[in-house]
């Protein structure tokens, strides 16, 4: 079947090319719309590992009670201690967030200051480019996270300066968590000297690794309880909840643009159906022919679904490609109150462009395609 | 026995509340090597005979047999299939594919064929050079002329080598000079090549070119000599 499909290949394309205006048309329609389902993709995707993969969910994070803007989060140091006494703790990290904006934004720039050794240890990160050395020796220096870089045009040396902030940068670093790498990451000292004497003996927040077999909630509540007699209430949430409820805004956003990604792809089968409809219409005396030569009504049937399948896919894969590289090159995120949703391109999206392409050609392709297919020989020979 | 035999084939129409029956009852045999024409006034059923032969429209009663084969009891699928192995048809404005050249319009049909590239390469070079058209394979059918386009038609439709070739109408939509040069292709395939051809006309010089020559009137066939023909119309 796939020889005789072959041999027919010329036709389809030469078809398809004879209105080539029409065609490209269709085919830039179905780019425009595959990249914004891609970019709408991507968007969850990255909300959904920044929410739900297994370090998310184990990992605990303190933060102060009724506060969700890090600027306002003021925990004291020894809180670290009083936690590490309890049972089913492994380790607890303080970390001081600052962030140049606390709204939603698309270039939010986070700090977060937190002991370099321990950092190593408790982040999976990966220097692409400078030392740690440098890090956990020099006062000032930063790793930044790959995005920041990319966004910022930072490299290792680069002296890297925003609001009160400024910092030596002393690598760059990608991670298996995108989120992690729209992060500029200083020593705790740094962060907390940097923002002043208010600051001093302060974080942001605390995360705590429970030890293995901890049910992290019963944790949380025994954190919570032991804290309660501090001089700072404190609320702890899994990290994945921490993030979101602090991006809670931003998720119910995200949550309405997968419709908006629905939407894309009743765009693409609404033109690419539409241009296969005129496309038929307008040869319906040619199919009578073919017919009369001797091909199947199965065959034409398969003519007018390749036809359609080629311009939706050529424009899919156009558009999941420009998308993915977008992505990519751009390294873009959205964050707020110091929290960030990573854009980032991934196999998974690509094999997603793909198939959906494919099968949104198919499926705009079926109805004109029985159009015809079933047309009577006679009366479309006379319609010429 | 013959190699069309068509049998009591009834074909009616609704036009609004009325009923046209073009044939009534048409029997016919066509040996293996005629070439018969068929004239007759317009609505007399000469096309809708043609096209039931055809395997493109189907009878309300009666059969058609064609080399053994009753292609009026053959459903959609295999009457395509028998379409592609046993008919040429060469229509009257030469409907060829426009994105295609002269060389891929002629090839069609042959693409349906169990037969190797380079025997399908041949036969098509081989039909080209029978209407003459070897040097212009590569041309689109808009860069030819309406005779051109006609002989391009006219291989297509002897490419497969088929049982029968029917044509409606083949010069109805060329010059009196062109009609000329098509009429000695057809007559010469028929002498030369021993195809076996059916035509419409309303021509009685076309019609003339025939070695049968059949008169349709009140849906039936009456057979005529070539001047009675000429006489009729």
């Amino acid at each position: 079947m796939m020889r005789l499909f072959g041999r027919f290949a010329p036709y389809v394309v030469k078809t398809l090319w004879r209105h080539r205006a029409r065609t490209l048309l269709t085919v830039g329609g179905a780019a425009v719309a595959m990249f914004v389902f891609c970019f709408v993709g991507s968007v969850q995707e990255g909300l959904r590992r920044l929410t739900a993969d297994e370090d998310a969910q184990r990992t605990l994070i303190v933060f102060q009670e009724n506060r969700f803007c890090p600027t306002s989060s003021r925990l004291p140091l020894d809180y670290v201690g009083r936690i590490q006494k309890l049972p089913g703790v492994a380790d607890v990290m303080p970390v001081q967030v600052w962030t140049n904006n606390c709204r939603a934004s698309l270039d939010i720039v986070v700090f977060n200051g937190a002991p370099p050794r321990q950092l190593r240890q408790a982040r999976d990160l990966t220097l692409i480019a400078g030392n740690w050395s440098e890090f956990e020796t020099r006062r000032d220096a930063a790793i930044v996270g790959r995005n920041v870089a990319q966004r910022r045009r930072l490299v290792p040396g680069s002296q890297f300066s925003i609001g009160e902030m400024s910092v030596k940068v002393a690598g760059v670093f990608s991670s298996s968590v995108p989120a992690e790498e729209n992060v500029i990451y200083t020593s705790l000292d740094f962060l907390q000297y940097g923002r002043g004497q208010d600051f001093i003996g302060i974080a942001t927040q605390l995360e705590v690794k429970p030890t293995e077999g901890t049910d992290p909630n019963e944790l949380a509540r025994r954190i919570d309880e032991a804290l309660k007699s501090g001089p700072v209430a404190t609320t702890t949430r899994s990290k994945g909840a921490f993030q979101t409820s602090t991006l809670s805004d931003l998720v119910d956003l995200i949550d309405f643009a997968h419709w908006l990604g629905y939407a894309c792809l009743a765009l693409v089968l609404s033109l690419v159906a539409t241009t296969t409809v005129m496309s038929v219409q307008d040869r319906i005396q040619e199919h009578a022919v073919l017919q009369t030569l001797g091909l199947r009504p199965s065959r034409i049937f398969r003519l007018v679904v390749a036809e359609s399948m080629l311009v939706c896919t050529i424009g899919g894969l156009c558009g999941t490609a420009v998308a993915l590289a977008a992505l990519g090159l751009g390294g873009m995120a959205i964050g707020a109150e110091g929290v960030t949703i990573a854009f980032r391109p991934s196999m998974q999206l690509a094999l997603l462009g793909c198939v959906i392409s494919l099968g949104v050609g198919i499926v705009a392709g079926v109805f004109p395609a029985i159009q015809a297919s079933r047309t009577p020989i006679v009366t479309a020979l006379r319609q010429g | 026995m013959a190699l069309v035999e068509i049998r009591n084939l009834t074909k009616s129409f609704r036009k609004g509340d009325e009923v046209i029956t073009p044939l009534e009852g048409v029997d016919l045999d066509v040996e293996s090597g005629d070439f018969i024409s068929m004239m007759g006034p317009s609505g007399t059923g000469k096309s809708t005979l043609l096209n039931m032969v055809s395997g493109i429209d189907r009878p309300d009663s009666g059969a058609i047999t064609v080399d053994g084969v009753e292609i009026t009891k053959l459903s959609r699928g295999k009457l395509a299939d028998w379409r592609a192995a046993n008919l040429g048809y060469i229509f009257q404005t030469h409907n060829l594919v426009p994105v295609l050249t002269a060389y891929e319009n002629v090839e069609l049909p042959s693409l349906l064929l169990p037969i190797s590239a380079a025997e399908r390469c041949k036969r098509v070079e081989l039909a080209l050079e029978a209407v003459g058209l070897s040097d212009r394979a590569d041309h689109y059918p808009r860069q030819l002329s309406g005779g051109q386009e006609q002989r391009v038609g006219i291989a297509r439709a002897i490419v497969a080598h088929p049982t029968v070739v029917v044509a409606d109408e083949p010069t109805g939509s060329l010059d009196a000079a062109t009609s000329v040069q098509i009429q000695v292709l057809l007559k010469r395939l028929n002498r030369e090549l021993g195809i076996t051809m059916l035509m419409v006309t309303h021509d009685p010089n076309v019609a003339a070119i025939a070695t049968r020559r059949l008169y349709l009137d009140r849906g039936q066939i009456v057979e005529t000599r070539s001047d009675e023909l000429v006489g009729q119309v």
